[in-house]
């Protein structure tokens, strides 16, 4: 059995009543997972549902209201500091303050510094892994956004990380930029054994590369393996239709009469309340 | 010797001016990218003219002549204000400029009544809101040279840690560097150089040295090395130029350098716009 390389375990969130006008309302609420080395966890949901909080509260970025996050199956709390070593976080790259004129090679050159690596040709070589070789010399701000998202993995994979954390990494670009860009970390997963944790819009290509998915829409939320995903769900959480979804070249609505085998993950926790007071939301399935 | 040159080895206070106008622009081109690229501008405004409040509080507790008391109260005084604002402003999601904006309004006008109600004989603040190098003396020269030794030290040290809290704040942050300590020295030290430079650009104008050189830079340079070079060097030398030409015309210092400076970008963007036009053609 592989070794688990994150568990989330009960994560619930609210932000400071200073932060957002009006009653504090929980953003997440009880989300459950775990992912194994070599393997990926796609989230979906939709806009505001709560994906991109989820990843910064296992960055470290954010501190969650309850719950508990264990690396390597040890609590963050158990660290002396947060593990920052064991994981590398991918912003979306729409985040990057460009006003500083700073070339591609700079730009990794910090993380080389920092974490005081030798390996004088690591920078060209995790360029060329990636494909941006040729823009080394070349400023961050002029990059077009799928080189950018590049640069931005690559230098996620200076520390050799044993997770990837990747926030909305196929944003802004065009179906071929997300189809290459998802082949990137799919190559990167199968050669270094890095567990991915991977946020994005793009649904097909989501189902199609991620072993696991987590489907969330704020205090709701569904984490199985992508075999068990139906078209009911996503329709639940996207509150909307969907015409045209496939999973391994088959349609989504044929998992509807699949039956769960044990070893599945389930969100471990009591809906038996919410399930009643929220009927649209059958979604949610109970442990046995 | 021309009399323009001439004074400043004849007077000692002109001697201080110059010698703290070069300490204080080098030290302001270090720090001026990083001002505006953290989009800190504002800040800056906000902890120059909260700075009244410190001054105010410090002539109603000391004599006019006791140049280290004063600057000591007005730092401590200045420092625990930016603390407050630092605090409030990290990682917030309000926007934090209309917390600037009211945080500095305030305390300059709670400056300007404690200075009416206790100080009125102890200086003119006008002195203090557009500077006055005729209040220079030795201890602001140590003092402008301990400054520029900090920031030299606190920032061109750990550079790459500077810069890639600047780019990607996030990327920084989880890779491990603590971006809250960062936060706060940055802040720290500029309350230390605004402090340091009331005498001779004014709690009002010293914000001229704080973001012309790095808007300058910015505009010219083609990497982040060129960035801070180009910053300080304009600033070295537009300040200097400026406090020779304020006594040469018996002008207010801060204004004059604020106007030198802002002079120098101008042309400066002028020239480039004019060649990029010649080589196109």
């Amino acid at each position: 059995m592989s070794e688990i390389i994150l568990r989330a375990e009960k994560i619930s969130f609210t932000y400071d009543q200073d932060l957002v006008q009006g009653p504090l309302t929980p953003v997440l609420k009880d989300i459950s997972f775990t992912l194994k080395k070599g393997e990926s966890l796609g989230v979906l949901g939709p806009n505001g549902g709560g994906k991109s909080t989820l990843m910064k509260i296992i960055a470290g970025l954010l501190k969650p209201s309850s719950g508990q996050i264990f690396f390597n199956e040890i609590p963050v709390q158990d660290y002396t500091n947060y593990p920052f070593n064991f994981f590398s976080y991918v912003p979306q790259n729409s985040e990057l303050n460009t006003i500083l004129p700073v070339k591609v090679e700079e730009f990794l050159d910090f993380s080389v510094s920092l974490y005081k690596i030798k390996n004088k040709n690591l920078i060209d070589d995790l360029l060329k892994m990636v494909g941006v070789f040729e823009k080394k010399s070349s400023l961050l701000s002029t990059l077009s956004g799928g080189e950018k998202q590049r640069v931005l993995i690559a230098r996620a994979m200076i520390n050799n990380p044993r997770l990837l954390l990747l926030d909305e990494p196929t944003k802004g670009l065009d179906s071929k930029g997300q189809d290459q860009l998802l082949s990137l970390i799919e190559m990167i997963k199968t050669k270094n054994q890095t567990a991915v944790m991977i946020v994005d819009h793009n649904i097909n290509q989501i189902i199609k590369s991620c072993h696991n998915i987590l489907c969330l829409n704020k205090q709701h939320h569904w984490h199985d393996h992508r075999d068990f995903l139906t078209k009911d769900i996503l329709e639940d959480i996207y509150h909307c239709e969907f015409e045209h979804l496939l999973i391994h070249e088959k349609d989504l609505e044929l998992n509807k009469d699949q039956h769960h085998h044990d070893g599945h993950q389930f969100c471990d926790h009591d809906h038996s309340e919410r399930e009643i007071n929220s009927t649209n939301h059958p979604f949610i399935r109970r442990k046995k | 010797m021309s009399p323009w040159i001439g004074d400043f080895f004849e007077y000692d206070f002109l001697m201080y001016a110059l010698f703290g106008t070069l300490f204080l622009s080098i030290t302001c081109g270090i720090i001026s990218p990083l001002i505006i690229a953290r989009k800190n501008a504002f800040m800056g405004a906000a902890i120059s003219h909260s700075t009244l409040l410190g001054l105010a509080i410090s002539l109603s507790l000391f004599h006019t002549v006791q140049a280290l008391p004063i600057f000591i109260s007005t730092l401590i005084i200045t420092v625990f204000l930016t603390l407050f604002l630092a605090y409030s402003t990290f990682r917030q999601k309000i926007p934090s400029d209309s917390m600037i904006g009211i945080f500095y309004t305030a305390t300059m006008a709670l400056g300007i009544i404690i200075h009416t109600l206790f100080a009125k004989d102890k200086g003119d603040l006008l002195s203090f809101l557009f500077g006055n190098i005729l209040l220079l003396t030795r201890e602001d020269l140590y003092l402008s040279m301990f400054v520029l030794v900090v920031t030299a030290l606190g920032i061109l040290w750990p550079m790459k840690k500077w810069l890639f809290l600047t780019y990607d704040e996030e990327g920084a942050i989880t890779s491990g560097i603590k971006a809250s300590l960062f936060h706060y020295a940055f802040f720290i030290l500029l309350s230390f150089l605004i402090v340091t430079s009331i005498k001779l650009a004014g709690t009002i104008l010293v914000e001229t040295l704080l973001l012309v050189p790095g808007f300058f830079a910015l505009k010219f340079a083609k990497n982040s090395k060129q960035t801070f070079l180009y910053s300080i060097i304009f600033s070295t030398v537009f300040a200097s130029l400026g406090i020779v030409l304020a006594n040469a015309f018996g002008l207010p210092s801060g204004a004059t350098l604020a106007v030198v400076l802002f002079a120098g970008l101008v042309v400066s963007l002028f020239l480039k716009k004019v060649y990029n036009l010649i080589r196109l053609r």
